[in-house]
């Protein structure tokens, strides 16, 4: 008979010190090893806001991640795996975008993380995902900050950038509208990130910046801006505001009769944020990555799925959000199947330098992951107000387009530092 | 001067705007010592309701939809005018009533009725009315632009400064000139006085919580051809008006509007020269204010000041 014996004090002290030593071993390295059985799900998390700033737009981007689901499962799932998906509201704010994430991951058994409008919010949510090496799609955040300094290996960026639309618009409007610039900035990452660039595109061209308006976040009423630039009179006014922000700019700007002139060119344009207003509201010119009357194989297709799908949606047909919230999904899901695993790193891979052909995602050129910032590469569009529409719909008209090459953030680029593989957490799904 | 003279008549003209927010929101923390927090979601019910007056399109398609709409836009607007802010007055009686049981009880338990209100309010507009931006159209007569000393003003946002100076007028000349008006003032300054004389305190916090609410809906009605209609436009509503009862002092009418023009001011002339801060100058005005007049502008003496 042994005289050692277990008392109660004992084994607590054991566990107690196993404890400490296990977390003196980590947790630099999460490796959340979940057994990969076919009657497992996939859990997806959707990290799209429902409320705040951004909620409409939030809502046709969860619209556009459930069809390219829905797609998947009546396939029969994913590696023999069916989809399953959770959303919780990321409410437009960083501070909840980083519980969500910590939430879906750690209590919700979440393997990969879609969805975000706001830039603050999605590398909020992107800081969450690395640490522990889920994969994170964001799907339609537009700072160029996303695939600059705050990219992130796990992480994905699936809209153009501040940058890119800035390229598409600015050479073009200096040589319609002239040098003189003013700059409408909401005054936030996103903002200052899209306002550097045209400002650095000006000067690469010839523009002069005859002065920069702040526009804090929530502004409802922009009559003193306008009356600067009425005093000003600049021939374009670069205007670089978001959401509900900027329905509440162009309101005011109809009213005032100054849609027409100065020129007005708005680095970008959410769909959701303008769908409904009067034509007069949606003066100036835009980028947007896809619309849904591009004359290419496919569209009138997908138009009448979402159509079925969402029959009741106050938006009747698919925008630019709905559009990069459902190619983002798909070609996860894509990913992992080429990867033949739901292992983080082999999917990382299989995302890596993937190239999309034109058709496979009804634009006018082929798109691709570029490996070292991890940003979708593709064409960019510019549009106008539709001033004879064939439906009450078809709001805008496709000015230009340009391809990825020629409106490249090479910016971003030199500031990317992805997180080597060895440095991201590894488990699978 | 030339250049700072119309960011001045901006200022006073979002001031005159603010004023009108505050108005009902002040009114009802004054005699039902009630911090509202529903107020913006009034403000955007009355709003609503208006455009649910002036008509939707699929409206048209109805027998009389279709006589309804082909009405001249001036008549279904003032309609507009006078219903939304009738059954925004309607929605806060209802609020009132669910609010008595919190009487006499931690101010907490109103402010967390009020603040669960405000949610609900919010998700019926997204039922109702969806979740997307709505215009409301204002007749043709007040919208565009007008030239006044060579600079561009909005008509529509004139309209509403001068349609907010006479309200506020109204109310004042109401609340001065009417018993009734005597008796709301009575019960901001002493409730249980006014119980004691005789009064129907609880018919009187049920019509100033209804007036106030209404006052709300006008306001909606008045301020979102300008912000624009979505369902949480209250939420923009509630920070200023809070803002501005304070500065003003609470529970004082010429207080609030003085604090609504000096928020206007400072909002507009900041806008214009360090647009960045133009959202702070609100707040930044409220410390300096309260830094050195901790009672408002023109709030009453606490007993406990010396």
């Amino acid at each position: 008979m042994s005289d050692s014996k277990f008392t109660r004090r004992g084994l607590l002290g054991s566990a107690t010190a196993a404890g400490g030593v296990a977390a003196f071993m980590g947790p630099w390295r999460h490796n959340r090893v979940y057994a990969q059985a076919t009657d497992k799900p996939i859990r997806i998390g959707l990290t799209s806001d429902a409320s705040g700033q951004y909620a409409n737009s939030g809502a046709s981007d969860r619209r556009g991640m459930l069809m390219a689901i829905e797609e998947a499962n009546a396939r029969g799932g994913v590696l023999g795996r069916r989809i399953e998906h959770l959303h919780i509201d990321t409410e437009t704010t960083p501070a909840t975008g980083s519980r969500v994430a910590e939430r879906m991951i750690t209590r919700e058994d979440c393997g990969f993380l879609i969805g975000a409008v706001h830039s603050g919010v999605a590398n909020a949510i992107s800081q969450i995902a690395q640490k522990y090496g889920v994969i994170y799609l964001n799907t339609n955040s537009s700072s160029p900050t996303e695939s600059g300094e705050n990219c992130h290996r796990v992480k994905f960026v699936w809209d153009g950038n501040g940058t890119n639309f800035a390229k598409a618009a600015t050479k073009n409007a200096i040589d319609a509208y002239g040098p003189d610039w003013m700059l409408l900035t909401n005054d936030y990452g996103w903002g200052h990130d899209t306002a550097a660039t045209t400002k650095a595109l000006l000067a690469e061209y010839g523009g002069t910046v005859m002065e920069e308006i702040l526009i804090p976040q929530g502004t409802r009423d922009f009559t003193a801006a306008l009356l600067k630039l009425q005093q000003a009179k600049p021939g374009v006014v670069a205007a670089a505001i978001g959401g509900d922000d900027q329905k509440a700019m162009r309101q005011q700007v109809a009213q005032l009769g100054m849609g027409a002139s100065p020129a007005w060119i708005n680095s970008q344009q959410d769909w959701p944020d303008v769908y409904g207003l009067p034509i007069e509201n949606l003066f100036g010119v835009f980028g947007t990555t896809w619309y849904y009357k591009l004359d290419l194989p496919g569209v009138a297709e997908f138009v009448a799925k979402y159509q079925a799908m969402y029959p009741d949606t106050a938006m009747r047909v698919p925008g630019n959000v709905f559009y990069n919230g459902y190619m983002a999904t798909r070609e996860l899901l894509s990913a992992i199947e080429r990867a033949g695993s739901t292992n983080n790193i082999a999917v990382i891979k299989a995302l890596e330098g993937h190239r999309m052909p034109a058709e496979s995602r009804m634009q006018h050129h082929d798109a691709y992951i570029d490996p070292n910032t991890h940003q979708v590469q593709q064409t960019i569009y510019l549009a106008s107000a539709n001033p004879s529409p064939s439906e009450p719909d078809d709001l805008f008209s496709i000015v230009t387009q340009s391809d990825p090459e020629t409106v490249r953030d090479t910016g971003s680029a030199a500031k990317c530092a992805l997180e080597s593989y060895e440095a991201t957490p590894t488990f699978d799904a | 001067m030339f250049d700072l003279l119309p960011h001045i008549i901006n200022g006073l003209t979002l001031g005159l705007l603010f004023a009108l927010i505050a108005l009902g929101f002040t009114l009802i923390v004054g005699v039902m010592e009630v911090i509202n927090l529903a107020h913006g979601s009034l403000f955007a019910l009355g709003a609503y309701f208006a455009l649910a007056t002036i008509g939707a399109d699929w409206f048209a398609e109805t027998p009389f939809g279709a006589w309804w709409l082909g009405l001249p836009l001036t008549a279904r607007y003032v309609l507009a005018l006078a219903v939304g802010p009738v059954l925004a007055g309607v929605a806060g009686m209802l609020l009132e009533l669910c609010l008595r049981p919190t009487y006499g009880k931690p101010a907490l338990y109103g402010l967390l009725l009020t603040f669960g209100a405000a949610l609900v309010v919010e998700e019926i507009i997204r039922l109702v009315w969806g979740t997307g931006e709505q215009n409301l159209p204002v007749p043709q007569s007040i919208n565009g632009a007008v030239l006044l000393g060579g600079m561009i003003f909005s008509k529509y946002k004139l309209f509403a400064a001068a349609f907010s100076a006479l309200a506020i007028l109204v109310v004042w000349l109401f609340l001065e000139r009417t018993p009734y008006g005597a008796i709301i003032k009575a019960g901001a300054h002493d409730s249980e006085m006014v119980r004691a004389l005789g009064y129907d305190l609880s018919r009187l916090r049920l019509l100033v919580f209804g007036f106030g609410a209404a006052l709300a809906g006008l306001a909606g009605v008045i301020m979102v051809p300008i912000w624009g209609l979505r369902p949480h436009v209250g939420i923009d509503v509630v920070i200023p008006a809070f803002l501005i009862i304070v500065i003003g002092g609470v529970g004082s009418f010429w207080g609030a509007v003085i604090a609504a023009l000096m928020v206007g001011l400072a909002v507009g002339i900041t806008g214009a020269y360090a647009s960045a801060w133009a959202t702070m100058s609100m707040y930044i005005l409220l410390i300096a204010v309260v830094g050195f007049r901790s009672r408002g502008l023109l709030g009453r003496k606490s007993a406990l000041e010396t």
